[in-house]
């Protein structure tokens, strides 16, 4: 009697372990095909879209040493579709997996798509498709979206979601382009306070780009040559009310994103003009963000101030006018100096998005909350109206942690 | 069933408190709340907390006049035996319909992110079947299981709010009064049946090994739940601000985000295990509870016998609305708002009827004497 329970009780484990697969929602590799990148274009039919997906093929790279498999690391495919989501289904007539959207990296819209006032609805389907994850990037492009895929062929990181997860990061680590998740998208057009930053990218290298001062590019017109692959990742584009208005340049996003305290800046390399006398104009510098920026307003009467005070680190890593920084008032020139160079490079460029842009390209309004008390009052202050005679005064506290390896003058 | 009735203590009873109603801060209270009073929702759990701290203080009393004895004991005793039947009934249907649509509720959100193309009745009737296996082993393994449990629902909880501040901004709370101070009162009485689960845990009072035990396990579990929901809540307006009163389940949405950097990028199977098995939890207890209370009513002693059944109507009972706008938007909100007053005037009533009919007074002549 009790062998008979003991075997019941077991097959009943047994049964229960059959379920675990899941049934209806088992999942093989082998079976499936992740779209790791996401192209957006505008279709030559009306009320449709293009549709541009990056597959990525899951057996390259998974294997150490040999025995992987000689398959292309990406497929790409382009077709018109009604919207991205019924999109996976038509794109099964080409891809013999099933396409899976649980691994989206990056979403990549062309300008001329961004700018259509249709496109917040366009990219709204990501919020409803349960597999697109919020920590997804967007990203403009100038050329099409379908381009640009194409155009992409990475020299050394030829797995696409190793490619993007790198290339995004880094580029938010310097500075150079925003962190432009979907969530901080969503936010920042359900809260209709302020500009967000969508990063710019271009897989076409310009013909003959200008040559400009540090980082004042945008996507595609940093003049590389060399044996490498023409995408790059620089500046951004903004967006009002979910639509594309403007681009910034790669300077102007690191400057907003030393603004921005929800942004994961790291530390970034920075030329500052040189006050001290000699033929090099400029010297390096590590800027390096460890606190958040401090951010008085005063939103009495017509025009409000806002006082934003950096506390920035800097480490000196040039000296190209051999200075003694172990002088006191060496010290104080440079520190000057930089003080001087951050208020005017951040006003100037809060200035021109504030005159442009009509807006705040960081969510500064969150700042202002915090003098009202109720949601009503607050509204009736009516920020987006109120910002636009706003005067924007920054401040940079310099600490200089390093003043680089040299301290004393060569030869004394 | 020759089952010793076993006894709770403290612990496994405050485990089994806080996975019951603690567990509200991972569906979708935080976003009804968020579309009460926008970004001041945080405050709404501790508001309703104290206002419901009223009711619960007096039911706490009048049943401590009756030793280890049940609600509905009490409630049949003080109100009479055909009142006290009608108002135990209403309890009873109430409660089981409430439960039914929130079960259907996490069967939803299985569905929703985790198990796309499953049908929902298979979920659903899955869950039914753990939890009814769950609950007919009585309440001690409940205990356990929820004691064994308890300590990885609320780091796992944590962890991922931790997590979230990744992409999260402390502002999004102010203005700190958010639609002004009135209407947060006024939300917060409607917000009672955050608390009226504590209201159902006094038909364990027999389970339990003293009453005093009962008494502190409750406000234990109390506070902590209505901090742990408010915490909660904070993180994710913090997290998602406007977009929260868009986003249906900010837990499940939120541990989709988060990452434990680069090389680690997806990691919502680890919550998803934790959270669901506090659910099993928690739908076995009130089942459990349920059972207990059509026991008492229909004088079945051997109620453990009831449980499958029961649990077969909850599937039935939550499988008759469509979809889920239906459940989270009407019905549950309707349930809710019925459910908060009417626990509540209960507590009151019963209170009442005991001070009008001297009880009290009874009890503090037997202490003297």
């Amino acid at each position: 009697m009790k062998k008979t329970k003991t075997i019941c009780r077991i097959l009943l484990l047994l049964v229960i372990v059959f379920s675990l697969t899941g049934c209806w929602d088992r999942e093989e590799l082998e079976d499936r095909s992740y779209v790791i990148g996401l192209g957006l274009d505008r279709s030559p039919y009306k009320g449709k879209i293009k549709v541009t997906m990056l597959l990525a093929n899951p057996e390259v790279g998974s294997m150490q040493g040999g025995g992987g498999s000689t398959e292309k690391p990406r497929e790409i495919i382009s077709f018109d579709a009604s919207d991205f989501i019924v999109a996976k289904v038509t794109a099964n007539a080409i891809i013999s997996r099933l396409i899976s959207y649980d691994l989206l990296k990056i979403i990549v819209v062309s300008e001329e798509l961004a700018k259509d006032p249709n496109f917040f609805h366009i990219i709204y389907g990501a919020v409803y498709d349960k597999e697109i994850r919020m920590n997804a990037y967007l990203a403009v492009s100038e050329e099409m979206a379908s381009e640009y895929f194409l155009k992409n062929r990475p020299k050394m990181e030829t797995r696409p979601h190793k490619y993007f997860q790198y290339m995004i990061e880094h580029g938010i680590e310097n500075g150079l382009i925003p962190d432009s998740t979907l969530l901080r998208f969503f936010k920042t057009k359900e809260s209709g306070t302020d500009l967000f930053l969508a990063m710019n990218t271009s897989a076409v290298r310009k013909k003959n780009p200008k040559f400009k001062g540090e980082n004042e590019y945008y996507a595609g017109q940093v003049d590389a040559t060399g044996e490498m692959d023409d995408t790059q990742f620089i500046g951004s584009a903004v967006f009002r009310n979910g639509v594309m208005i403007g681009k910034l340049t790669g300077q102007e996003t690191s400057i907003v994103n030393t603004l921005d305290d929800t942004t994961n800046i790291n530390d970034f390399l920075l030329n500052i003009p040189n006050p001290f006398p000699g033929k090099q104009k400029s010297f390096a510098a590590r800027v390096m963000k460890r606190e958040n920026n401090k951010v008085k307003m005063n939103l009495k009467g017509p025009g409000p101030k806002i006082f934003i005070t950096l506390p920035l680190k800097f480490e000196i890593m040039s000296n190209p006018s051999m200075v003694d920084f172990s002088k006191k008032k060496n010290q104080e020139i440079i520190k000057k100096e930089i003080a001087r160079h951050f208020k005017i490079e951040h006003e100037k460029m809060l200035r021109k998005v504030q005159r442009e842009f009509k807006g705040a390209p960081f969510p500064l309004s969150y700042n202002a909350r915090k003098y009202f008390g109720t949601i009503q009052e607050y509204k009736k202050f009516n920020w987006n109206k109120s910002y636009l005679n706003a005067d924007i005064y920054v401040k940079a506290d310099v600490e200089i942690v390093d003043y680089g390896r040299v301290t004393k003058k060569a030869g004394n | 069933m020759n089952q010793q009735p076993g006894k709770l203590g403290i612990r496994e009873y405050v485990s089994i408190a806080i996975l019951m109603v603690g567990s509200k801060a991972t569906e979708d209270t935080p976003t009804v709340l968020f579309i009460n009073v926008q970004n001041a929702a945080w405050m709404i759990p501790v508001l309703s907390a104290g206002i419901f701290f009223i009711p619960l203080l007096l039911l706490l009393k009048t049943i401590s006049l009756y030793q280890g004895k049940n609600l509905f004991f009490v409630i049949q005793k003080l109100l009479g035996k055909y009142i006290g039947f009608i108002v135990c009934l209403v309890i009873f249907i109430i409660t089981l319909v409430g439960i039914s649509l929130d079960s259907r509720l996490y069967t939803n959100i299985i569905r929703a992110f985790y198990f796309r193309t499953t049908p929902i009745l298979v979920l659903y009737a899955l869950l039914m079947a753990v939890c009814a296996y769950g609950a007919k082993k009585g309440i001690q393994h409940i205990g356990s299981v929820a004691y064994l449990l308890i300590i990885y629902a609320i780091t796992g909880l944590f962890f991922a709010l931790g997590l979230s501040t990744q992409a999260s901004n402390v502002n999004a709370i102010l203005p700190i009064w958010g639609p002004g101070k009135i209407e947060i009162l006024k939300k917060s009485s409607q917000s009672l049946s955050l608390f009226t689960d504590f209201f159902l845990l006094t038909m364990l009072i027999p389970y339990l090994s003293s009453s005093k035990d009962f008494r502190k396990g409750t406000w234990i579990a109390y506070i902590y739940v209505s901090i742990q929901i408010s915490v909660a809540t904070l993180f994710f307006i913090c997290m998602l601000d406007q977009s929260l009163g868009g986003v249906g389940y900010p837990f499940h949405t939120a541990v989709r985000y988060i990452s434990l950097g680069s090389y680690i990028p997806n990691i919502e199977i680890l919550f998803f295990i934790v959270w669901i098995v506090s659910a099993f939890i928690r739908f076995t207890a009130f089942l459990y509870i349920n059972a207990l209370m059509f026991g008492h009513l229909f004088k079945i002693k051997d109620f453990e016998f009831l449980i499958p059944s029961l649990a077969a109507i909850y599937l039935l009972i939550g499988n008759i609305p469509e979809s889920q706008i239906d459940v989270g938007l009407k019905l549950e909100h309707m349930v809710q708002a019925v459910v908060g007053p009417l626990f509540a005037a209960i507590s009151l009533i019963l209170w009442l009827s005991a001070l009008l009919k001297g009880e009290f007074k009874h009890e503090k002549d037997k202490n003297n004497m």
